[in-house]
């Protein structure tokens, strides 16, 4: 890979460890991709935040590039959820020593100069920019959805390697920055509907289960055959969540158009069946959870209209970044969610949360199969999958 | 004559030991403890084996983004392999050894079948090459 005179010097650590540190990640990225060179970012996305993921040496680590002499973010950064509410975590059995380090965390990634929310769906808070733009975004339920429904062009980072990016404003020429390499490699036809008896396949838990499935099986880019052309927005939040669960693939085309015949792999009312089982292991939960990945505005919006007048019979958290959170609350969205009896966790993640584990229950009922996949492994906990109107309608009374 | 695997080097290092060899992807963040150096995949065939000190063989990583920190948190804890060697490395591995200082190849083209559990084999940075001892 061709390294300009700053880059080679970078790497050489004469512009601080935190630079050569970067160059030293991009290097090794350029190295596996055969790239030709470094290209510019417009936007860093960064994962790694929840101190219950990162740990103590991830800490560390990020203290000592945040401290280093000259660092900072050099083009426009988001950064992933953290593990608590940064505001309340107080009032929600979190323990002190857990939120010393997590405000510590977030402290590190403050002073390298990131921007307020801590969100997995940044496009939700912040200005998309037009279609083609290169980023840089971990966190791949929102790299596949930069790529796939934003038009923006990403490869799947790593938390270090958009770490890398943000800090140098770089990212290697690779993979899906390169047009050609962004048509679908495998179709997953969609024959659902038919078989479910007129059933039409909708809702972030069909797009999640379809998600889930296909993300194991294609590690490429995706085509989808047999869905609407512009799902809903949840439904493709949904879809990229599952998919970047299970799997490589940071990309998806929906009903794509060319000549090339393509390998058609069929998803029918079995593999539906099988791919819920899998993710599926209880009947209920005694926890709803909402917000995996954190709810956008729009779901907050059909969500406060479908608790309107109503209470919730059980514990419910609903996970939502601030700055979401304080648009909807202008909206008396949150009011209405709030007056029904659920909590809000704004700023932190469903999965990498110890909150969940101090509420103490067995089990959970979500619409996520990402939340259903990470929910059990970190946890421990049963979940059932449901859809989310079910979900309010079983649990809620006027 | 010994027998050779031509491989990329990714991150600088030299290591000697013994092969373990994963024939599924590992996904690092939730399928390996940091803590002991294990994967903890029920599902995975490495499962509860310890991975300190080999050369551990494995076609790419999957899952999270966060998995660069687990590898790290590997290394920190002196839990690491010795060297890693891929099929096709991704971003993950990639970065996340590059930060760990963990040595890692990887061989696009060239195929890892001969790689056995418990075969000694050399690696070094200056030849481009996985030497079968």
């Amino acid at each position: 890979m061709h390294l300009t005179k700053y880059e080679e010097e970078s790497l050489k650590g004469e512009n601080g460890p935190a630079l050569q540190m970067a160059y030293r990640v991009l290097l090794a990225i350029g190295r596996i991709s055969g790239a030709e060179k470094l290209i510019p970012v417009e936007w860093a996305h960064v994962s790694g935040v929840s101190y219950l993921t990162i740990g103590d040496y991830g800490l560390e680590f990020l203290k000592r590039i945040s401290s280093s002499k000259g660092a900072k973010f050099r083009v426009f950064t988001t950064v992933n959820p953290c593990g608590m509410d940064t505001q309340k975590w107080d009032e929600m059995k979190i323990s002190a020593d857990y939120a010393d380090n997590q405000l510590k965390i977030n402290s590190y990634y403050q002073k390298l100069g990131v921007a307020t929310s801590f969100t997995c769906v940044p496009f939700q808070s912040y200005k998309v920019p037009r279609a083609r733009t290169h980023v840089a975004w971990a966190e791949s339920s929102a790299a596949i959805y930069a790529n796939s429904i934003l038009g923006l062009m990403t490869n799947r980072e790593s938390a270090v390697s958009a770490l890398a990016s943000a800090l140098t404003g770089k990212t290697v020429l690779c993979d899906l920055h390169i047009e050609e390499n962004r048509k679908p490699t495998k179709i997953v036809r969609v024959s659902f509907e038919r078989q479910h008896s007129g059933r039409r396949f909708k809702g972030s838990l069909d797009f999640g289960i379809l998600g889930y499935f296909a993300g194991a099986i294609v590690p490429g880019v995706i085509g989808f055959s047999g869905i609407r052309t512009q799902p809903e927005i949840e439904e493709s939040k949904a879809l990229c969540a599952a998919i970047g669960t299970v799997g490589s693939s940071g990309m998806f085309v929906i009903n794509p158009s060319g000549k090339k015949k393509l390998e058609t792999i069929e998803f029918t009312k079995k593999e539906y069946n099988e791919t819920f089982s899998e993710l599926s292991d209880s009947e209920d939960g005694e926890l709803i959870v909402f917000g995996c990945p954190q709810m956008t505005l729009e779901e907050l919006y059909e969500l406060s209209r479908s608790l309107e007048y109503k209470k919730l019979k059980k514990k419910c958290v609903v996970f939502c970044s601030s700055k979401v959170y304080e648009i909807a609350k202008a909206h008396g969205y949150t009011d209405t969610i709030e007056g029904a009896g659920a909590m809000f966790v704004r700023d932190a993640c469903a999965d990498f949360t110890p909150l969940l584990s101090s509420l103490g229950v067995d089990s959970v009922v979500t619409d996520s199969c990402k939340g259903a996949h990470y929910m059990k492994r970190v946890h421990n906990v049963k979940v059932a999958l449901k859809d989310i109107s079910k979900i309010v309608k079983e649990n809620s009374s006027p | 004559m010994r027998r050779s695997i031509t491989a990329r080097c990714i991150v600088e290092g030299n290591a000697t030991g013994e092969v373990l060899v994963s024939s599924q992807p590992i996904a690092f963040l939730r399928g390996v403890d940091p803590e002991r150096g294990i994967v903890c995949d029920p599902k995975h065939e490495l499962y509860g084996v310890e991975f300190r000190g080999k050369i551990l063989v494995f076609p790419n990583s999957v899952g999270s983004s966060v998995g660069a920190y687990v590898i790290y948190r590997l290394k920190r804890n002196h839990k690491s392999p010795a060297a890693i060697i891929n099929q096709n490395t991704d971003i993950i591995t990639a970065s996340g050894c590059a930060i760990a200082g963990i040595p890692l190849y990887d061989a696009p083209k060239a195929s890892l079948a001969e790689l056995r559990s418990g075969m000694q084999v050399l690696i070094n940075s200056k030849r481009s090459e996985v030497l079968i001892l």
